[in-house]
């Protein structure tokens, strides 16, 4: 399977399509069994008849409501259970986006610049252009001129550092994975190495 | 058969570099870095005995980077006699995690049900770990095995968050994001992570502001790891490999820019 | 008529979802644990109803002949699945974690380690200082791919301090900015959502 998988560097092929293909069956059919025994199972169906938790008929119709979309008549009853998970999800985003997300962040971006010594914190200062000069980048309203263009270039720069070191990181992470992969090879599959 | 590109080429160097390195037998030193000495000493100077949650929030494909991470936090934690909850926010990691968890417990002679528990899968992230919150036994009436709470020694006094030390998350993704947001903030939850190194720059900001008590990244996080518990495993065999790596990537980024500027300066000249 | 309900059901849940937030009173917890458990078990039937549309569209793609043996192969794997867990269970060492064990997981890593190799031809083919912050973007990257290699902190020790300093204060910001946007338009999306002025969630007209 791994080898098939290789194939794909040298071109796309009818081996890796059948494997690609076997693949997506079987994570979803993976996903499937789960999902089922430790959710449905767990949560619904044991409570439900074996505990007499009748309050439980509830999400079952909701949920049973979802097949609705296969039918032009009842797709629109799939609407409410959607409801239910769009409602319940952004109305507990609200204070979490905002305390964690944003007042969080703000809270420690705004540090002391002068040290005790009274000499610059270099860093912190760093930080704050870089966090304010990003932001101004992102601000769209008004066209990036005089001192709008001049921040939002100096927050470009700092993108691009970002940019930068994510690129480094991502590139150590797929080696990494190559690496599994090929220690997989040499050891389990050709046993060149103990 | 069809013409080789230049990107066969740099297929074939990469492979063959990083083949024949794994073939050589090298240990490669490198520093701990401080995060790494954070989550260790985190982790050492807990009471032994204390509860950890440690959520496999990761895919199959990231496996091979996450692996080594995961195992030596856990052997860490096993060693130190803490009690690990063993949960998975994503389908894939449950499997997964279970395995870890079962292989990691065998090695320090740790019992299932008394010394660590393995809770399963639930769906939808964010409705489980505020749900767990509130009540772990409720969010998960039985364990992976099919065990009711009740009746693990371990979960006996363990109805939220508030009864365990930390959450440890082992990631390939932003899914702790959500462990910070709406556990850490909500229920004041400590979060540690092992990630993926892809993922390390997406949560610097949480390092730093506090949100995040520390992360462990990528193989290499893995081999600093290692050498802290004093173990040779995957993240130390892979060092040099991906010392290699690096290096393969650096000339060929090199390379191109010369050849970039040459042609350049070829085409201003004329 | 029904877009209206859906609408009236989004903001009463959204309400109660935010509202709870602020109380630590025991029926607003249970409220709480309540929707929390109705989110899980309406999220399990939405994999359900994905599951029986992916059958769905490949059988009808199969009927049309449209890649009938990559299709087929597809269906065995998605019902082979649920078979083996019926008939062994999904507990360790039975056939449902072999096949995911040796067939699933393995594949899913070869996929993405395939990514190491795009990374390497993109770096030689694409990964060119052409301009000011194309430049800086590389330097940042190879800066950071030196100092993680164990030559580079052996050749050049100040060099993981300068990698470090980089990845903690001037990229970090970079990244906190993103954040704090990314918070803001969050919550206005949310606030809307629950307000009924978005409705994109809806569907189409009808």
């Amino acid at each position: 399977m791994t080898l098939a998988i290789f194939s794909f560097l040298y071109r796309d092929n009818p081996i890796y399509k059948m494997a690609e293909s076997l693949l997506i069956g079987v994570s979803i059919g993976y996903t499937l069994v789960i999902v089922w025994s430790s959710t449905l199972m767990d949560l619904l169906f044991k409570p439900f008849f074996c505990n007499e938790q009748y309050g439980l008929a509830l999400p079952f119709i909701l949920g049973l409501l979802m097949f609705g979309r296969f039918l032009p008549r009842t797709s629109s009853f799939s609407r409410i259970p959607i409801a239910v998970m769009i409602g319940s999800g952004a109305g507990v985003a609200i204070p979490v986006m905002l305390e964690a997300r944003t007042l969080k962040q703000i809270s420690a971006t705004v540090t002391p610049l002068i040290t005790e010594s009274g000499f610059p914190d270099l860093s912190a200062i760093v930080v704050i252009v870089g966090v304010l000069t990003t932001l101004s980048y992102f601000y769209f309203s008004r066209e990036h001129k005089g001192s709008l263009g001049i921040s939002a270039k100096v927050g470009t720069y700092f993108l691009m550092i970002f940019f930068g070191a994510t690129f480094g990181y991502t590139v150590m992470s797929r080696m990494s994975t190559f690496i599994g992969r090929m220690e997989f090879l040499l050891t389990e599959f050709l046993h060149l190495t103990g | 058969m069809r013409k080789i590109e230049t990107r066969h080429w740099t297929f074939l160097g990469l492979f063959v570099c990083i083949g024949l390195v794994m073939l050589i037998n090298v240990t490669v030193d490198h520093p701990v870095s401080a995060q790494t000495q954070k989550m260790y000493d985190f982790i050492d100077s807990l009471p032994s005995g204390s509860v950890l949650i440690v959520s496999f929030d990761h895919e199959a494909s990231s496996l091979p980077e996450i692996r080594p991470i995961a195992l030596a936090i856990l052997r860490h934690a096993f060693s130190r006699g803490h009690r690990l909850i063993g949960v998975a926010l994503l389908s894939e990691g449950t499997a997964i995690g279970y395995r870890l968890m079962r292989k990691t417990a065998a090695e320090y002679g740790r019992k299932y049900g008394r010394d660590y528990v393995y809770l399963g899968f639930k769906p939808q992230y964010i409705a489980a770990i505020l749900s767990m919150g509130e009540s772990i036994p409720r969010t998960f009436p039985q364990d992976y095995l099919g065990r009711s709470y009740e009746n693990l020694e371990l979960l006996n006094g363990v109805r939220n968050y508030d009864d365990v030390a930390a959450v440890i998350s082992i990631t390939d993704g932003s899914l702790t994001t959500h462990w910070m947001e709406y556990g850490s903030a909500r229920y004041g939850i400590r979060i540690l992570s092992g990630m993926t190194a892809a993922m390390v720059t997406t949560f610097d900001p949480y390092v730093d502001s506090g949100q995040m008590y520390c992360l462990v990244a990528g193989l290499r996080g893995a081999a600093e790891y290692e050498r802290l518990i004093n173990y040779k495993g995957g993240g130390t065999r892979g060092m040099l490999a991906q010392t290699t790596a690096h290096l393969y990537v650096i000339l060929l980024v090199v390379l191109g820019n010369v050849i970039y500027f040459k042609s350049r300066r070829k085409r201003t000249t004329r | 008529m029904n877009r209206k309900i859906a609408l009236v059901i989004c903001f009463l849940f959204g309400l109660v979802m935010f509202l709870q937030y602020f109380s630590q009173h025991q029926v607003a917890r249970s409220v709480n644990q309540a929707v929390l458990e109705y989110w899980q078990i309406i999220f399990a039937f939405t994999l359900l109803v994905g599951v029986a549309s992916v059958i769905k569209s490949n059988v009808a793609q199969m009927r049309r002949g449209q890649d009938r043996s990559y299709r087929l192969v597809t269906l065995i794997g998605l019902v082979s699945m649920p078979l083996l867990a019926l008939v062994w269970g999904i507990k360790a060492d039975t056939p449902f974690m072999w096949v995911f064990e040796n067939v699933q997981a393995p594949m899913q890593s070869t996929v993405f380690a395939l990514l190491a190799f795009f990374v390497a031809s993109a770096s030689f083919r694409g990964f060119r200082a052409r301009s000011v912050p194309a430049a800086i973007l590389l330097l940042s990257a190879l800066v950071i791919l030196l100092s993680r290699s164990a030559v580079g902190s052996s050749l050049f020790p100040q060099l993981t301090g300068v990698a470090d300093w980089i990845r903690n204060y001037p990229s970090m910001s970079a990244r906190r900015a993103i954040l704090i946007g990314i918070g803001l338009g969050s919550l206005t999306t949310s606030l809307r959502v629950v307000l009924g002025i978005e409705r994109t969630w809806l569907g189409g007209r009808k």
